[in-house]
């Protein structure tokens, strides 16, 4: 049943000495179609300004202020001054769009960091390994997997508690599979060939095979897989939050404002809603095009299309 | 064919057992003071210590395990503690509003988008195919919330065409409640469906063999259907088993906005409650649910695919 | 391929919203002799087991089917106790520690297959010995039983005896006995004024021990008591989705009040009054969480009344005089009830918190900081008046002109008396947290909060909890400050007070921790104390200890605004009688004549 998803995504795998050369010039192929991509390049572009915005927010520098405001101002519509109105509390709606980036893509990179470590090391032990570690990893993950996520991190949430490092870890512990399914898969493709052999007979240790010669051939997986994660983490948080069981409420985030846009429609007041809404598919749109155009050029089957 | 069978139903021992263990230890082990919060905020440790004794908690932990596992062979899972009543009754009345509501819009979507994807791969690259994709993710970014607050204020509340809100568990009478929810569950999964059905096509589009057929010139329109189709089949299967929980959880919000009866409100009022019986049902059913459809789609992977057969 | 497609969903897209157009014209009809009454509720009903009736929505449709000795007079206010399935009232010794009931004659439990021939047998005294004792019996674990706890002679030996195997439900309590079949009398362990008023809870309501030996736990689908309506079958009750109680053919019968309050009259409460009740041939309850299908299906005269949700207050009242519905819905026959709720809503400080505890002032100065005027005027659309003290309007000693000097919005006198309890402008305060519901409402009050704090430079954190898990830290402690409500059980302030009385500290309802002596000393005399102006004067005594010492912020008393369709008769509503759908009329000819308009 492995065989199915790695479907997806599958690269061509240089199999001679000169292993190193071949990859590099994979990567610079891909660097020089990707630059050559216009969508790539205006995705990547987005992204990093939604990068900058969430810096910005930590930092002080965009809307320190975001807490601040009184009931008073209560549900303003839009004005210059407040491009999204504002909310249930007199607070500026885009301030707080603009902090709930910086917890959006601190959900994605940590969730998607820890799904990656676990996923690259448990793949990489199960197909170099073989035998016995690559039955119980294989077992830990099929496991994982039968549980629906809608219920397992909701009831890991329960348990661990509320708040963003436990948002962080519920994602993070169950959203390696899939890498760890293809990373498996490679390294058993992989351990066999020439490269590694040549690599034993000079002497070479496990780690050493595994993390300098086998990992970098098989990175661009991960590249890709990270990708996906970040968008699932994000959406995830929003959907817990919006469940009551997301991150602390004092910390602004999307699904906080999406949780308040349901008491505040019929009002109507639709700051908060077109606000978390046009953040959130800025963020995945761009995310996606990226992530599509990176898997397009890792993959030289496409190269000619 | 049949012994591949028979091994694959074997396999799913050890499944069952980790998914009975990882259940038991988040809510057993990692659980907490369950007892405590059973007995409610004003009972005194006496009475705590007696629900710990009923509820078999004083026991070690391998003798709990042993007594979960027996609570999961005969359907039992006890009492709900917010509501006391019983938690397979509560679970088997939720089936059914629940499934009428999925199943429908579940199935219309999957014909209609792999229709799309299709279209959508044949012409990948044009403006075309990247107008879906940009919809696509317009679809999904709009939280369900506006379509549901959006058709039900129209066709319901303003139209009068559908009933606001209501159930009726009787067969005939269920379908008149059930329309407004089909159409906007239809619209909900058409982005993320488009998507992931145009992803797995386009990697088989530009696989050598499809290569090979049109340089033999084979016309394109047979290419899709025929060979590309059939081979994304796989793939599709896949998808589709791993979207199947969405159709036990349903959605939450629909259910409640339009007052059906189903499993995903009972998630949420379980979580909101900590009714920690209800929610550990609901993961251990929906899971070995999961797990029979998994064994479904390999069984079916060996029909598509008689090449498959070592699993 | 696409284009195919594409056809086929325009196609059906117009072809149902030609379906719909269609369909407009023709209204459904609404029948003119149908009586039901609609009501909806926003939690789902749980169980109709009357030991288990502690959540409001279980308790209403338990109200309906059981009854218990006493009950509250319709329109009389402030409420006033007469009896139910009791014959009179009951007659206290001397020392007011006997108290002896006599029982209604001729009443009939529910038909029931758990009879004898399925007919319901005869209530006897003896039932309700076996209902409390079921109550008490620790088996059971009903969260109901404190109003019982340590009140009646013989009851805790008993228990224990139960727990160690020694009795059984024959074994007798000195405290309960039947002299007759239709006699029942109650030894009381010390005086326990609220005697009267517990014996009116549903808590206390009688069933039948034929009933729950046959359905044991199943009870609570299958209930079986003697009040006006009934679950004929258990597929009346759709759960977590609708429940049809119908009219119980064997029941006792009551007549309409024919005196209440002076005002009654003037609002036509008493046009119906001495009429056999009940009037409705049918009570349905429908379960609906969210706010907007609730409201439009109200409008719609699906239901028959509605509490009107925050978000489209604005648009539902007149603006020009908010005691009033909108033209919109007064065009429509509609009518508002504005009531007040026996609640306080309040922010608890934990007394046993080594900073919040010890410091007085900070406590004061916490108070003055919360801006509570504005708290109701945005959070609940202006639906509640500023919290004085714990004990809200309508309620015996409670007095209209009392101002608590905390209860105001005062950040100079806050900042002063920050500084006075040793942290200026915050200093040296560390970061508090606020514990409360995780809830989209809860929630958004808690930033107020905290906002309200920001402003004398005191730090909250904000902490969402499920409500088992805020129930557990508030018990062992595990809070510094938290944000609930109190609901009266019924209407005797010291419902209120023992909330504060040392003794009640957890495992009891004393969830702040508060302690002190002075406060302890007039508790205990209140309770020796017959209701009447001297005990509202000892009330308002420990009125002053509590406003002084601040264990709690006050929040707001609520205002209950509802929605109520013109042909709704003698709904005169109010949070303490569940039972009140018996006293309501369905006119259903003004409902079919109505109906055309919505």
């Amino acid at each position: 049943m492995a065989a199915t998803s790695n479907a997806t995504m599958t690269a061509a795998v240089p199999t001679t000495a000169s292993h190193a050369k071949m990859r590099n010039s994979l990567w610079w192929d891909a660097f020089r179609r990707l630059k050559k991509n216009k969508v790539a390049v205006a995705s990547f572009f987005v992204i990093c300004v939604y990068v900058l915005i969430a810096l910005g927010a930590k930092l002080g520098l965009l809307f320190p202020d975001v807490a601040i405001g009184s009931p008073s101002m209560q549900y303003l519509p839009w004005s210059w001054e407040h491009p999204f109105g504002t909310d249930v509390l007199g607070r500026d709606v885009l301030a707080r769009a603009v902090h709930g980036t910086a917890t959006a893509l601190s959900v994605g990179l940590i969730s998607s960091g820890i799904s990656l470590v676990i996923g690259l090391t448990l793949g990489a032990l199960a197909g170099y390994y073989g035998k016995w570690v690559d039955g119980l990893i294989v077992w830990l993950y099929t496991t994982i997997d039968s549980i629906p996520y809608i219920l397992l991190i909701p009831a890991l949430t329960f348990v661990l508690g509320r708040g963003l490092i436990n948002v962080y870890i519920a994602v993070g512990v169950t959203s390696w599979v899939t890498l760890c399914r293809l990373i498996r898969g490679e390294f058993m493709k992989h351990k066999d060939r020439d490269y590694v052999m040549a690599a034993k007979v000079i002497g070479a240790s496990d780690v050493r095979k595994i993390f300098r010669h086998i990992l970098p051939n098989v990175t661009h997986l991960a590249f890709v897989q990270f990708g996906l994660g970040f968008v699932a983490a994000i959406k995830i948080e929003v959907i817990l939050s919006y469940l009551g069981l997301g991150v602390d409420p004092s910390t602004p985030s999307w699904g906080i404002m999406l949780d308040d846009s349901k008491l505040e429609l019929s009002r109507p007041f639709w700051g908060n809603l077109a606000a978390a809404t046009i953040f959130m598919f800025g963020l995945i749109l761009s995310f996606n095009l990226f992530n599509d155009a990176l898997r397009d050029s890792l993959d030289p089957k496409l190269k000619n299309k | 064919m049949l012994s591949y069978i028979v091994r694959r139903t074997l396999y799913m021992i050890p499944i069952l057992i980790g998914i009975t263990l990882l259940t038991f230890l988040i809510f057993n082990v990692l659980g907490g003071d369950v007892a405590g919060r059973l007995a409610g905020r004003h009972a005194t440790p006496e009475q705590v210590a007696s629900i710990k004794h009923e509820l078999g908690l004083d026991k070690s932990i391998p003798e709990q395990y042993i007594n979960y596992l027996h609570q999961i062979a005969t359907f039992d899972y006890g009492r709900s503690w917010s509501t006391k009543q019983e938690v397979s009754t509560m679970l088997s009345e939720g089936v059914t509003p629940t499934l009428s509501m999925t199943i429908p819009p579940f199935l219309a979507s999957i014909v209609f988008c792999i229709g799309l994807a299709l279209f959508a791969v044949y012409l990948r690259g044009t403006i075309f195919d990247k107008g879906i994709v940009v919809t696509c993710l317009g679809l999904m970014s709009i939280s369900s919330l506006v379509y549901i607050l959006a058709l039900q204020y129209f066709f319901a509340y303003h139209l009068g065409a559908f009933p606001i809100s209501g159930w009726d568990p009787s067969f005939s009478g269920r379908w008149q409640y059930l329309v407004l929810p089909w159409i906007i569950l239809f619209v909900l999964t058409l982005g993320p469906n488009i998507l992931v059905y145009r992803s797995v096509i386009t990697d088989e589009a530009f696989q050598d063999y499809v290569r090979t057929a049109r340089a033999k010139g084979v016309a394109s329109s047979r290419v899709y259907m025929k060979h590309i189709l059939k081979n994304a089949m796989i793939p599709i299967i896949t998808i589709i088993v791993i979207d199947m929980p969405f159709l036990i959880t349903g959605s939450v919000l629909i259910e409640n906005f339009f007052g059906i009866p189903g499993l995903g409100g009972m998630v949420v009022k379980a979580l909101n409650e900590s009714d920690f019986p209800t929610i550990k049902a609901l993961t251990v059913v929906t899971s070995i649910a999961y797990m029979f459809f998994n064994l479904l789609s390999d069984v079916l992977y060996s029909v598509v695919d008689p090449r498959i057969k070592l699993g | 391929m696409f284009n195919a497609s594409f056809k086929k969903l325009t196609t059906s897209l117009l072809a149902l919203a030609a379906f719909a157009l269609i369909t407009q014209g023709c209204t459904k009809k609404v029948s003119d002799t149908d009586t039901t009454l609609n009501i909806v509720v926003r939690a789902n009903i749980k169980g109709l087991d009357p030991v288990r009736a502690n959540d409001l929505y279980s308790s209403m449709a338990i109200a309906n089917i059981f009854e218990s000795l006493l009950q509250y007079n319709y329109l009389k206010r402030p409420f006033t106790l007469e009896p139910s399935l009791a014959e009179s009232m009951p007659v206290a010794s001397a020392d007011g520690l006997t108290h002896t009931f006599k029982i209604k004659k001729g009443v009939k439990f529910q038909d029931n297959a758990a009879f004898k021939d399925g007919k319901g047998r005869e209530l006897t005294a003896q039932d309700f010995i076996y209902s409390w004792k079921r109550l008490a019996d620790p088996k059971t674990a009903s969260e109901g039983f404190w109003i019982f706890d340590g009140k009646i002679k013989g009851m805790a030996e008993w228990i224990e005896a139960m727990k160690a195997g020694k009795a059984t439900y024959d074994t007798p309590i000195e405290g309960l006995t039947a002299p007759d079949a239709n006699t029942l009398v109650i030894k009381l362990t010390g005086p326990y004024y609220q005697l009267y008023d517990v014996l009116a809870m549903p808590f206390s309501a009688v069933v039948p021990k034929e009933a729950v030996d046959k359905y044991g736990q199943e009870f609570l689908n299958n209930p079986v008591g003697t009040g006006p309506f009934m679950l004929k079958s258990a597929g009346d009750w759709v759960r977590n989705s609708k429940m049809t109680l119908v009219k119980n053919p064997t029941w006792r019968g009551q007549a309409f009040p024919t005196e209440g309050e002076a005002t009654d009259k003037a609002n036509g409460f008493l046009e119906d009054a001495g009429k056999p009740l009940p009037f409705a041939e049918k009570v349905v309850f429908t379960e609906l969480v969210e706010d907007t299908p609730r409201w439009q299906n109200a409008v719609k005269g699906n239901f028959d009344y509605v509490e009107i949700p925050n978000d489209v207050f604005d648009k539902a009242i007149d603006p020009a005089d908010r005691t009033k519905l909108s033209k919109e819905l007064t065009d429509k026959g509609m009518k508002l009830s504005i009531t007040t709720s026996p609640d306080v809503t309040y922010t608890g400080f934990n007394m046993k918190d080594p900073i919040l505890g010890k410091s007085k002032e900070l406590r004061q100065a916490m108070s003055l900081a919360q801006d509570g005027a504005t708290l109701i005027a945005k959070f609940y659309n202006g639906r509640g008046i500023v919290a004085q003290g714990p004990i809200p309007p309508g309620f015996p000693s409670y007095d209209a002109n009392f101002k608590n000097p905390y209860s105001t919005h005062d950040i100079a006198k806050a900042k002063a008396l920050l500084a006075k309890a040793g942290y200026p402008e915050g200093k040296g305060l560390p970061e508090f947290t606020l514990d409360t519901l995780a809830d989209s409402k809860a929630r958004q009050q808690a930033e107020f909060f905290v906002q309200n704090q920001a402003a004398i430079g005191i730090k909250v954190r904000i902490s969402a909890n499920t409500w088992p898990q805020f129930q557990e830290k508030i018990k062992t402690g595990k809070v510094q400050l938290f944000g609930i409500a109190w609901n009266a059980d019924y209407p005797d302030p010291q419902n209120f007070f023992q909330l504060f009385y040392s003794k009640n500290m957890s495992p009891g309802p004393n969830d702040s921790s508060f302690s002190n002596a002075e406060f302890d000393k007039l508790y205990e005399q209140s309770l020796k104390m017959a209701p009447g102006d001297a005990r509202n004067a000892v009330y308002q005594k420990m009125r002053d200890v509590v406003v002084e010492e601040a264990p709690w912020i006050f929040g707001a008393h609520r205002l209950g605004y509802r929605a109520i369709h013109g042909w709704v008769h003698n709904m005169k509503w109010n949070d303490i009688q569940n039972d009140f759908p018996k006293y309501i009329r369905i006119d259903a000819k003004q409902r079919a004549e109505l109906s055309k308009k919505l």
